[in-house]
């Protein structure tokens, strides 16, 4: 295993969360591929870590990016269910108001 | 306080402060009725409505005595300020220092110009010329509006007419006061302003403020002159207070106007004089821009008292006479102001004789009064126009007080009738006798003040002809003209005295007013009620008075010489000040002698009163009136129309100014409104419609574009770019290679393809010197020394064989030959340059035989024409930059070789010269062999 592999999962992680959230219409499977790519940017902050001995930084910056991961999904559920009791539905398409 | 009265003790300065408030005083008063005169209103109706027993006031009606004090204190006090100063100086002159008194209040600004700096200061002088004026100018001014306390009592906008009237004032003393041209402008604009303003001040009539509008536009068209006098000024002079200017004088009349080495035959004085004396034809109304003067009757009869008959007017010959040492030095723009004076004395006269207004007869007569004194300044008679300025100014505001009486007394508003008046002797005891007084005055009558000054101006129009000395007759025809005038003068001026005051009183009922006045300041006399014709109040009477004293007796200040009656208080006084184009005292050989031109002059006034008795004050006047107007009706109703000149004024300016401003609007209409508006309107439609497009509202759409951006910046960070710049000093070049994020970069810079760097981080200070095995294509480089900074670079190979050098970057004068214009040409020959040169001069500058055509390597240089040619190679070297993906970009760099100019220094001459050129041929340089056997001996050859 070298950091080539690290990083070739991270970016594929990462593919998979940016293609998931453009494509998929419905709000909750868009939330969790933001968690991918938050997920694919924590396993290079680790990787990277491992390179840069005697520092911690990386590993930190993980734990720095699982809690607001945590507290961006407490809003945005927050906002799904909002949304739900106002339009009875959480598909993105259905919600098309900032047009206006 | 200590400090204070220190400050006062000092010699000098209680008359330098009183001088200053002399301008400022009725500054203040304008500011403060200005400023504060609704406030004023308001609050003393408050007041008033608190006192029981007081009836409820119209608007500006309880604030007037408020305003009143301010406004006539302020003239009052600036009257006896002027006075102060005034008797300062006299002391100073009668104890044979100079009588002069200046206040430096701040700098205003510095000129840079060609002969120094013009240090342009806030000070104003009072000197013999400025005092008197000054004098006259507070003196009358208080007169008028103690006056216009009486006139103007039914106003609803008393404040502002008195804010208006105390603006004039301060602009006026400004003018007067002011120690250089551009203060003096100052209070020219002020003037005019103020003028505008009170002209339209019963701006609800359209009439009126059209006429406002009129007086504005002629007066810009003059103050256009002074400004282009102005800047003419200080080119030739350098300064632009009156000392230096008339210091300058004798110098600026020596000076030739010159365009390109042209001379025309005129000096810089008379194009100074001719440009000033434009401003004074505007503001001293004379041809061709008169025609404001009569309109400008729309206004109050004060102010047509105060500023378009006694004072304002007058500006334009007060400057005549600050700047006379500079109007004398140019006798052929005298000759013109001569001319147009005259012209415009007997015009406005002749128009006068016809007219059929009480107001309008005294307009035309100030104008001709004004050619009067124009024509005295025209003629070098400096000192007789500007006493022609100070007695005019007593009878002639004396006349329009004693109109705005006549008119108040019958209710008449705007102007009053001729044929509505008459027999008002009886009602109006003291108006008439003032009134006869002043028409004496102004007719000439022996023993008044018109009498003396209108003789001296005749004295100098007769004398006038050793001045013009190339044309004698010019004095002659303008003694003439004033003379016939001065006849005319007399009969109009009894006209109008006999139709008003002699007779029946010819007001049918006195409700009616002659013109449609139903706006505004209807009320104003309406109101008034009107029984029967009566006196005016005191206040109104007693300005009358006093200036028909004035009227009567100023004259003898200025009693001619040869009648040893007094000193002649008046020209003594002046001369320090004042030009002359006579001696002191002289008597002018050949010229008519003094008592004939007296005698003359009487006659002329004798002869014009003769005949208004006998036509209007000796029977029944509608008769005799209508026999005159019978007698020669075109004539009439040519002077009716005002000689037509409004008509002819429109077809020349006025239409074809409407006319290029109807084309400027159809081009706006068309092409900026038409075409430009609704193309831009359009266009920005289109694209907002396609970019509306984008604008789903769905948020995956915006989630895509934004993955799409950020995608593309990471790409444009990612990408190796190669960015860069190349110097080079002959065969020395430096690369700067832009640096990347990650970027690794190596060189080759002579193109073998071997690379002369290996990768490194930073590409910074990359250099390499060429040798001469360099290889590329020969290229030319043709470089102006001329003034323009123009080059051509030929590059010559498979592409381009053979390029000829245009003439423009060889610049002026590059033939041997005016006649022959083939152009060189450069062609590529077996490798090497060959320059066949045609008509153009190659190396020595004033070669004239035909040069060879030359063969010239990499590295020559030498001179064609006006320019240099050098001839030099075209090298590459390739830039590779790396990121760290390794994906590599390759850029190719073509650099232009020639000679180093740093290797010709050590022996080059100071100045800038071609290497090699135009000079002797270096000796201690080995030529290197073989040198191309076609060059000149002195071109240098190629290492």
């Amino acid at each position: 295993m070298y950091l080539g592999h690290y990083l070739a999962l991270s970016c594929t992680l990462f593919g998979i969360g940016a293609v998931g959230f453009v494509v998929r219409r419905n709000i909750l499977v868009q939330m969790m591929c933001v968690e991918l790519m938050l997920n694919a940017v924590n396993l290079l902050f680790v990787a990277f870590n491992r390179w840069n001995i005697g520092n911690l930084d990386g590993q930190m910056f993980a734990f720095l990016t699982i809690a607001v991961a945590a507290a961006e999904a407490a809003v945005g559920l927050a906002i799904v269910i909002a949304l739900f009791r106002l339009r009875q539905t959480v598909q993105s398409d259905a919600l098309s108001q900032l047009k206006r | 306080m200590q400090s204070v009265s220190d400050w006062l003790n000092t010699p000098g300065k209680l008359a330098e402060l009183s001088l200053a408030l002399v301008v400022v005083l009725p500054f203040v008063g304008a500011l403060i009725n200005g400023l504060g005169g609704r406030v004023m209103d308001a609050l003393m109706q408050a007041f008033f409505s608190w006192v029981p027993g007081v009836k409820s006031m119209k608007p500006g009606e309880s604030s007037r005595g408020a305003v009143v004090t301010i406004a006539v204190g302020a003239v009052a006090l600036a009257f006896v300020a002027a006075l102060f100063s005034f008797f300062t100086i006299w002391r100073a002159q009668a104890n044979g220092e100079p009588g002069q008194l200046s206040v430096y209040l701040y700098h205003w600004l510095s000129l840079k110009t060609p002969r120094g700096t013009a240090s342009i200061d806030i000070r104003f002088t009072l000197d013999q010329l400025s005092g008197v004026m000054a004098l006259v100018v507070t003196g009358i001014a208080t007169l008028i509006h103690i006056y216009s306390a009486g006139y103007m009592s039914d106003e609803p906008s008393y404040a502002r007419f008195f804010t208006y009237l105390n603006l004039f004032t301060a602009s006026m003393l400004v003018l007067i006061l002011g120690d250089s041209l551009p203060l003096m402008f100052v209070g020219w604009e002020g003037v005019g302003l103020c003028s505008y303003l009170l002209i339209g001040f019963w701006w609800k009539t359209p009439e009126y403020a059209a006429a406002g509008k009129k007086a504005f536009l002629y007066n810009r068209v003059g103050d256009f002159g002074v400004l282009l006098g102005m800047f003419l000024i200080l080119a030739y002079v350098g300064a632009l207070d009156f000392k230096s200017i008339n210091q300058a004088a004798s110098t600026l009349g020596q000076a030739q106007l010159a365009f390109n080495g042209h001379v025309f035959g005129l000096s810089i004085a008379s194009l100074i004089a001719l440009c000033l004396f434009l401003g004074c034809a505007g503001k001293s109304a004379q041809l061709p821009l008169f025609v404001w003067l009569p309109d400008a009757m729309a206004g109050p009869t004060p102010v047509s008292a105060l500023i378009h008959a006694a004072t304002m007017v007058t500006a334009g010959i007060y400057l005549m006479c600050r700047l006379s040492p500079v109007f004398l030095v140019a006798p052929h723009a005298m000759a013109i102001i001569a001319s147009v004076g005259a012209l415009t004395a007997f015009i406005a006269a002749s128009i006068a004789l016809v007219q059929g207004q009480l107001k309008k007869i005294l307009a035309y007569s100030t104008v001709s009064q004004l050619g009067f004194m124009v024509a005295a300044a025209g003629v070098g008679a400096f000192t007789a126009g500007f006493f022609h300025v100070f007695t005019h100014a007593f009878f002639k505001a004396c006349l329009f007080l004693g109109a705005g009486s006549v008119m108040h007394a019958v209710g008449a508003h705007g102007d009053a009738s001729l044929k509505e008046l008459g027999g008002l002797r009886k009602v109006m005891p003291i108006t008439h006798a003032t009134f006869l007084i002043s028409c004496l005055a102004i007719a000439g009558v022996p023993g008044l003040s018109g009498f003396f000054s209108k003789d001296e101006i005749l004295l100098g129009a007769a004398m006038s002809s050793h001045y013009f000395t190339f044309a004698p007759w010019l004095g002659q025809a303008t003694f003439a003209v004033l003379l016939l005038t001065a006849a005319m003068t007399a009969f109009y001026m009894f006209r109008l005295y006999f139709m008003t005051f002699s007779g029946e009183y010819r007001g049918a009922d006195h409700g009616h007013h002659d013109e449609g006045h139903d706006h505004a300041h209807d009320d104003a006399h309406h109101g008034h009620g009107h029984g029967a014709p009566h006196e005016s109040p005191f206040v109104m009477t007693m300005p009358l008075v006093v200036l028909a004293i004035g009227a009567a007796l100023v004259g003898y200040l200025g009693t001619p010489h040869f009648l040893h009656l007094l000193p002649n208080y008046w020209s003594d006084w002046l001369h320090p000040v004042v030009a002359s184009a006579f001696g002191h005292e002289a008597e002018v050989e050949g010229a008519l002698s003094p008592l004939v031109v007296m005698t003359l002059g009487t006659l002329a006034a004798a002869v014009g009163i003769f005949f208004s008795w006998s036509f209007y004050g000796s029977g029944e006047p509608a008769r005799t009136v209508r026999n005159l107007a019978q007698s020669l009706p075109s004539l009439r109703v040519f002077l009716e129309d005002k000689w037509r000149l409004d008509p002819l004024y429109d077809l020349l300016v006025i239409r074809p100014a409407h006319t290029l401003a109807e084309l400027f609007a159809l081009f706006d209409r068309i092409v900026v409104d038409g075409v430009l508006t609704r193309l831009s309107a359009a266009l920005t439609r289109i694209a907002a419609y396609l970019l509306s497009r984008v604008q789903t509202g769905f948020v995956s759409a915006y989630l895509a574009l934004m993955v799409l951006g950020v995608s593309w910046f990471a790409w444009w960070f990612v990408f190796p770019h190669a960015k860069v710049a190349v110097h080079n000093e002959g065969d020395k070049v430096s690369y700067s290679v832009g640096r990347g994020f990650g970027y690794l970069t190596r060189m080759d810079f002579d193109n073998n393809g071997v690379y002369d760097t290996a990768w490194v981080e930073d590409p910074n200070g990359f250099e390499h010197v060429f040798d001469d095995q360099a290889r590329g294509d020969l290229v030319v480089r043709v470089t102006s020394l001329g003034p323009y900074h123009r080059v051509r670079e030929f590059r010559l190979g498979d592409k381009l064989k053979s390029a000829v050098i245009d003439a423009k970057v060889l610049g002026e004068g590059w033939q041997r030959d005016k006649s022959d214009n083939v152009l060189p040409v450069v062609k590529l020959k077996k490798n090497q340059v060959v320059l066949i040169p045609n008509a153009a001069v190659v190396g020595q500058y004033d070669a004239k035989a035909p040069a060879q055509e030359m063969i010239l390597r990499r590295g020559d240089s030498l001179r064609i024409g006006r320019a240099k040619l050098e001839v030099g190679v075209a090298v590459h070297s390739v830039l590779q930059v790396k990121n760290v993906f390794g994906y590599v970009k390759t850029k190719n760099i073509e650099i232009h070789l020639y000679r180093d100019p740093s290797l010709d220094k050590p022996n080059a001459p100071a100045d800038d010269e071609v290497p090699g050129l135009a000079e002797q041929p270096r000796s201690d340089e080995p030529k290197d062999a073989p040198g191309p056997l076609a060059l000149n001996s002195n071109l240098k050859v190629g290492r």
